[in-house]
């Protein structure tokens, strides 16, 4: 089947799509303020970035950590042939953001490429080390690059925030992974994930397969990089740091390894966390932080032993429950107060941007210890799963 | 032409030769046994076989071509597919999904229409399901199509590896002890299971045993191992007369 008609057929979805992602842009920009806008912009970066990762790590099994790295390669890429291809200022067609939107998938592609092929020798823990180690290495030749900026970053000539595009990326990442989970030729990338010696012996070749997740995963990553790039108009490699690596992998490990739905409400919701920290204006005391800190120990310990323990009533064991998440943090919170009352721990106060990752390290230890696979372990949202679920509802009713 | 034929295979591991000097040929159609205790080299065959491992010296031929060193997943492609003594089933995916991940080697669309899930695609998809479903009843696992494959017991889960086997088409089919842990009931099921296909499926079976009994009553041809050494070869008759078979086997009954 050629390009052409595969597309004709799915014609109707994809304009609807575009007509969604146009219609959604005009409506924000016309509703919301700039911040807020900026939100939605990088929440539809974060997803596609999950969902791409979620390709490498989730369905294909193999474990890389450097996200970022594919990101910045095709932020860079993207920025550097921007002002090279289109050195005028102020265009009004964004068409050249299509053009270093593909020129950032691309060269993000070859880097999934050259980091795909050690993967066909690297297992778990030796692959995740070189994963990590491409993305620091991006990260050190982009800093001692003149031309590019170095440490001082690089301005592009143009500076658009695309709402649509980015919308229509997540789409189309998303639709991509889904489709192939629905056909036929996902089960091999599954199957490579549970079993590689199986895998190879039903004849799935593992090198097509890893390499194919890692380059369609970059890709996807390095197209959220070129946008990315466009909408402040500045890059610095500080923006790409290892930091940004972990909180995607957090998103994915989150959602549930694998489930596309898990990554795309993960993603949703964990880059809030760093973004809406970094405009909080609270402080956080010392005394308080560590009551927090073993509030979070004691609520995990007492749900599992709610969970373990008690069976009874579905009504009695929700308000057990509750009760296991709220008094640890009343006692806590209390005992912390008095810690900042009697200054035994000195009298440290934190800035709630400081404690970023602090928080995301508790969410990710309280889910990680209560469901460890994930939100939403190995499922997928669909139509069917929620017909079921209202039936099932309805029958016990 | 046999079908497969092992021709003086040797493997060392270091020091240790774990197969040394085995030839024996396997005709299409046959009901092939390889036994001999713990320990004598019969995976280690399966596993030079399926190109798992390359023989050190020795050649593995399959209709004719010399396949020894062959990557396991073009071993698969001409035709020779296995199941694993330490069963391998892809944990996470239902009992369907794992037979449709054999069925999956004779695809046809391309990846790229996978991702895009074109209407072939999604035609195909459906005819593998199809062709895994009706192989999961000839083992009898139709009921279980959308279980959990690690959530089986264990004697589902062999069955299921020889369906998943089954779902490549291959022309010779290779069974490592697919009755280890099973009840005396499940046994004479999965006697009924590879009667089948060998007759109705007119594959070749090569399987390895430990169990005796169900050897001797299963198979037409046998091979002993022991030691790594080919110390006899024959119909089940001349094998359960064989001193040194039974030597091997310290007086078990055979
Ligand atoms: N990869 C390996 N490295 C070293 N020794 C091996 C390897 N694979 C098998 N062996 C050795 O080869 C011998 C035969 O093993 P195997 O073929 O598994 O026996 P069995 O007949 O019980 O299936 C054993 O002594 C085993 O330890
Ligand atoms: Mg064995």
């Amino acid at each position: 089947m050629s390009l052409g008609k595969i597309l004709g057929k799915r014609a109707l979805s994809i304009l609807a799509a575009v007509g969604v992602c146009v219609l959604a842009q005009m409506v924000l920009t016309q509703s919301v303020d700039g911040f807020l806008l900026r939100l939605f912009f990088l929440g539809g970066l974060y997803v596609t970035l999950a969902v791409s990762l979620n390709l490498i790590n989730g369905i294909t099994g193999q474990f890389s950590i450097g996200h970022a790295g594919f990101y910045m390669v095709g932020a860079y890429a993207a920025g550097l042939s921007s002002n090279y291809f289109f050195p005028r200022q102020s265009l009004d067609m964004p068409a050249y953001l299509l053009v270093s939107v593909l020129i950032g998938s691309v060269a993000a592609a070859i880097a999934g490429l050259i980091v795909g092929l050690p993967s066909l020798r690297l297992k778990g823990d030796y692959l995740a080390v070189v994963t990590l180690g491409f993305g620091e290495i991006i990260r050190i030749i982009t800093l001692n690059q003149e031309a590019w900026g170095g440490s001082y970053g690089y301005n592009l000539n143009h500076k658009h925030q695309s709402l649509a595009l980015v919308f229509l990326l997540a789409i189309v990442c998303i639709a991509v992974c889904r489709n192939l989970l629905k056909s036929a030729h996902g089960l091999a990338f599954l199957a490579v994930r549970e079993d590689e010696v199986a895998a190879q012996a039903m004849g799935i070749n593992l090198t097509k397969t890893k390499v194919v997740a890692f380059v369609v995963g970059a890709t996807f990553a390095g197209a959220a990089g070129a946008l990315f790039a466009h909408d402040s108009g500045f890059i610095n490699p500080d923006l790409f740091k290892m930091e940004l690596s972990f909180l995607i992998l957090t998103m994915v490990v989150l959602g549930g390894t694998g489930s596309i739905t898990g990554s795309v409400l993960a993603a949703a919701t964990l880059f809030l966390i760093p973004e809406l920290l970094r405009i909080a204006k609270f402080e956080v005391s010392q005394g308080v932080l560590l009551g927090v800190l073993v509030a979070v120990g004691v609520m995990v310990y007492t749900i599992r032993l709610v969970e373990r323990t008690f069976h009874g009533e579905k009504t009695q064991k929700s308000l057990l429950l509750l009760g296991a998440v709220v008094m640890p943090y009343v006692v806590m919170f209390g005992v912390g107060k008095l810690l900042e009352t009697y200054t035994i721990l000195g009298d440290k106060f934190y800035k709630a941007n400081d404690l970023r990752w602090v928080i995301l390290a508790i969410v990710l230890l309280v889910v990680m210890l209560i469901r460890p696979s994930g939100l939403f372990g190995h499922h997928e949202f669909s139509w069917d799963w929620l017909r079921s679920k209202m039936n099932r509802r309805a029958v016990e009713a | 032409m046999a079908l497969l034929r092992m021709e003086d295979v040797t493997i060392k591991f270091g020091g240790l030769t774990a197969v040394n000097q085995v030839n024996f040929d396997i005709e299409k159609g046959d009901l092939f046994g390889l036994i001999g205790p713990n320990g004598a080299g019969k995976t280690t065959c399966f596993n030079m076989i399926t190109g798992v491992y390359t023989p050190t010296s020795g050649k593995v031929i399959f209709e004719g071509n010399d396949i020894s060193g062959t990557p396991p997943n073009k071993i698969a492609q001409v035709g020779i597919c296995r199941t694993f003594q330490n069963i391998r089933l892809f944990g996470a995916l239902s009992a369907l999904e794992n037979v449709m991940v054999g069925a999956y080697l004779r695809h046809q669309t391309s990846l790229f229409s996978g991702f895009m899930l074109s209407p072939r695609a999604i035609r195909e998809t459906a005819e593998l399901r199809k062709k895994s479903m009706e192989l999961l009843s000839v083992v009898n696992l139709a009921d279980e199509a959308s279980s959990r494959s690690s959530d089986m017991s264990y004697g589902k889960q062999r069955r299921l590896e020889i369906a998943r086997a089954m779902a490549t088409d291959p022309k010779l089919i290779l069974l490592d002890e697919p009755a280890a842990g099973m009840n005396p009931q499940e046994k004479d099921e999965l006697r009924a299971v590879v009667h089948r296909i060998r007759d109705e499926f007119e594959k070749t079976v090569l399987l390895i045993e430990h169990d005796m009994k169900f050897v001797m009553n299963l198979c037409e041809k046998i091979v002993v191992l022991d030691h790594g050494e080919e110390i006899a070869a024959g119909g089940p008759d001349e094998i359960r007369s064989n001193p040194k078979v039974i030597e091997a086997y310290l007086g078990e009954p055979v």
